[in-house]
């Protein structure tokens, strides 16, 4: 190893070490500065950008005083250099001590970076954590509003489809809501006319049977499948099965009642129909029993008189008598015809009838009587109502026996309206007497149909008149009715099937066989 | 203040503001320097070696910082990150240097000048190497540039690569 050795490499590595050393620390600085650019919150950053501004100042205070040593030296001014040289040492001291400084910060920065980096990870997840929630409670909240809304809707639809009257009460009884059939059970067009107006107690019939009523609710708690008579808003007594129970609102702590009802008044007029029917059949049977029994003694009594009273002289005494006897026997024998009318074991000649005319002819035949009394007989008869197959004298006895007996409730002034109509839902012609008379009671009603049932004086009449009525519409297939209010009026209605097609089409063609 | 109990009030009512004390304190310590003066040994000099005996300490002190900058980083698992583990290297390299450095200027004052022959700065100036050690060492620590340049280069591709890896991080994000 021992010789001459050149410092030619030493100088070099020197100059080309000092400019690289220049250069590359520059570069460190200007990605220091592009990565605290590009992440500004990162402390890290900020501290590698100190870090390396530090070095840079240590690269340039150390190889600036190296450059320029070699070429004030190269250049001979060794001089400068003597003068300039413990500066740079100086400078370069002072570098060290910079970037020992700088680096003796980085635990703390270290730490404080993690803190600011587990705060913004501790915040980013609660961000996240709540759009989370947020988005899942917007769902929730989304799914539980549409489950609602369904269920609301399959309620509602409930609600306003029942075929039954639903309501609801509130603490003072008085409607809250009710759906359009409890509207249409009770006669009103639209809520508003009911809600908050109306109280239950106005609907019920009766003031007693709506204390008792009240009286078991309060007791119980509810009521199951009452049997109440109720007003419409015309006043029309309608009969329902009523249940009412009571609930307590957790939102407002208000009791309220929830009640649904039953219009059950077609029903039990129907099982009350059946009922008179079964009690008119059997008094009928009975009726045609005794008829025919008094029948042919009343005929031979009758037959002995008229041949007593042609075998006796005019100014006999017992002529009178046998007068009397033969009126007598007419009339039980007119009332034992009226009670075959009845049990219809009476003979009917039945052909095809226009109904209009039969009904023309008795009008034509009471009206002017009746307006000679103050009563007006109306009359609306449907055009081109079709022929039925029926007995035409007593359908226009039927029509008699309503309009004497409306005339008759009527005292004074009044109208008597007469209609005929087809009936789309009974596959039949209605016929309605209605009278503004006196109406009757629900009892009087009930019997209005019996034999020898009589609101008139003695004497007046038999009884009998409605029985016959009765009577001859049965006989044709069909039925009669009675709705009646006190004080406000009575109406008759009478429904007739009519004519099968094959019947019409016999009578067609025996029309036309009779014409040629 | 809401709470403040009666002490707290009277304690705040007798505390002398900071400034004011520190003010009293400088006008005693004037009084007393002015007042009772005495020899003063005011100024030290400060001989040639203490400059370089300052630059080595600094040298001391870079390396214990680079050391323990790459210790911190290795404890702290950021030399997972290939950028942070040239930027290790940079400082470990840079703690080389230092040592390298520190050796340097020890031999150099060691060594006579006149081991170094030609014009002092020019390309050919030559050293009479006799087979000591210290001779040689001076020689190869002069090369100081061949561990200060690569450690500058780690530094500047560590954060080279933590920006290219931030940057892919924040596109990311985007």
């Amino acid at each position: 190893m021992t010789g001459y050795y050149s410092l030619a490499p030493v100088l070099f590595s020197d100059v080309i070490g000092s400019s690289l050393m220049i250069v590359i620390s520059f570069g460190a600085v200007w990605y220091a500065s592009r990565l605290k650019k590009a992440e500004p919150s990162n402390l890290m950053w900020m501290y590698l950008l100190v870090l390396s501004a530090a070095m840079a100042g240590f690269s340039i205070s150390r190889s600036v005083g190296h450059l320029v040593k070699h070429l004030l030296l190269f250049t001979g001014h060794s001089y400068i250099w003597e003068c300039f040289r413990p500066y740079t040492g100086a400078i370069n001291s002072i570098a060290f001590i910079g970037v020992a400084s700088v680096t003796f910060f980085f635990p703390k920065v270290q730490r404080i970076n993690a803190r600011i980096l587990s705060d913004k990870m501790a915040l980013e997840k609660a961000t996240q954590d709540i759009k989370l929630l947020n988005h899942n409670l917007e769902a929730l909240v989304e799914k539980r509003t549409r489950q609602l809304s369904l269920s609301e809707k399959k309620y509602r639809g409930i609600f306003e489809g029942s075929m039954d009257m639903i309501f609801v009460l509130d603490d003072q009884l008085s409607f809250e809501d009710i759906n359009p059939s409890g509207l249409a059970t009770l006669g009103y067009d639209s809520p508003s006319e009911l809600v908050g107006t109306v109280s239950l107690a106005e609907i019920f019939f009766n003031t007693s049977d709506y204390e008792e009523f009240i009286r078991d609710l309060s007791v119980s708690g509810s009521i199951k499948d009452r049997e109440c008579r109720i007003r419409e808003k015309s006043g029309l007594e309608v009969l329902i099965l009523l249940s009412v129970t009571g609930t307590m609102s957790d939102a407002v702590k208000q009791k309220s009642y929830v009640g649904i009802a039953k219009d059950v008044t077609a029903r039990i007029r129907m099982e009350r129909q059946l009922q008179q029917a079964d009690r008119l059949a059997s008094l009928g049977q009975t009726a045609a029993g005794v008829a025919h029994e008094l029948n042919t003694p009343l005929g031979i009594i009758l037959g002995y008189t008229q041949l007593l009273l042609r075998g006796c002289n005019v100014q006999d005494g017992s002529h009178g008598d046998l007068e009397i006897i033969q009126k007598q026997t007419k009339n039980c024998k007119r009332i034992v015809q009226d009670l075959l009318k009845f049990s219809r074991d009476s003979q009917t000649k039945k052909s095809y009838v226009d109904l209009i005319e039969c009904f023309n002819e008795v009008i034509s035949l009471l009206g002017h009587q009746f307006e000679k009394e103050g009563v007006i007989v109306k009359t609306s008869f449907e055009p081109d109502l079709p022929k039925i197959f029926a007995d035409g004298e007593k359908l226009e006895q039927v029509l008699v026996n309503l309009m004497v007996n409306a005339k008759q409730a009527i005292s004074g002034n009044g109208t008597i309206a007469v209609t005929a109509k087809i009936d789309q839902e009974h596959q039949g012609i209605l016929i309605s007497v209605s009278d503004n008379g006196c109406g009757m009671s629900p009892k009087t009603a009930e019997k209005i149909f019996d034999p020898f049932f009589t609101t008139k004086p003695v004497g007046v009449g038999t009884g009998l008149g409605l029985s016959v009525s009765y009577g001859i519409v049965q006989a044709h297939g069909g039925r009669i009715e009675v709705e009646s209010k006190e004080g406000v009026g009575t109406t008759f209605t009478v429904l007739l099937p009519l004519p099968d097609e094959s019947e019409q089409n016999v009578e067609d063609m025996q029309t036309q066989a009779a014409k040629e | 203040m809401l709470n403040m109990t009666r002490a707290d009030s009277l304690r705040n009512q007798w505390t002398i503001p900071g400034s004011f004390g520190s003010g009293a304190i400088a006008l005693i310590t004037g009084f007393v320097v002015f007042l009772a003066p005495d020899t003063a040994w005011a100024l030290q000099s400060h001989g040639p070696p203490e400059g370089l005996y300052a630059h080595q300490m600094a040298h001391i002190l870079l390396a214990i910082s680079m050391a323990v900058l790459a210790y911190w980083l290795e404890i702290n698992s950021y030399t997972k990150e290939r950028g942070w583990r040239l930027i290790q290297l940079s400082f470990l390299l840079f703690l080389l240097w230092n040592l390298v450095a520190f050796s340097g200027h020890f031999v150099e004052i060691r060594i006579t000048p006149d081991l170094i022959e030609g014009q002092r700065g020019g390309w050919d100036q030559r050293i009479i190497i006799e087979g000591d050690f210290l001779t040689l060492a001076y020689y190869f620590l002069k090369l100081d540039h061949l561990v200060a340049v690569p450690a500058i280069l780690c530094l500047f591709l560590g954060i080279r690569n933590l920006y290219k890896q931030t940057l892919i991080k924040v596109v990311r994000d985007k």
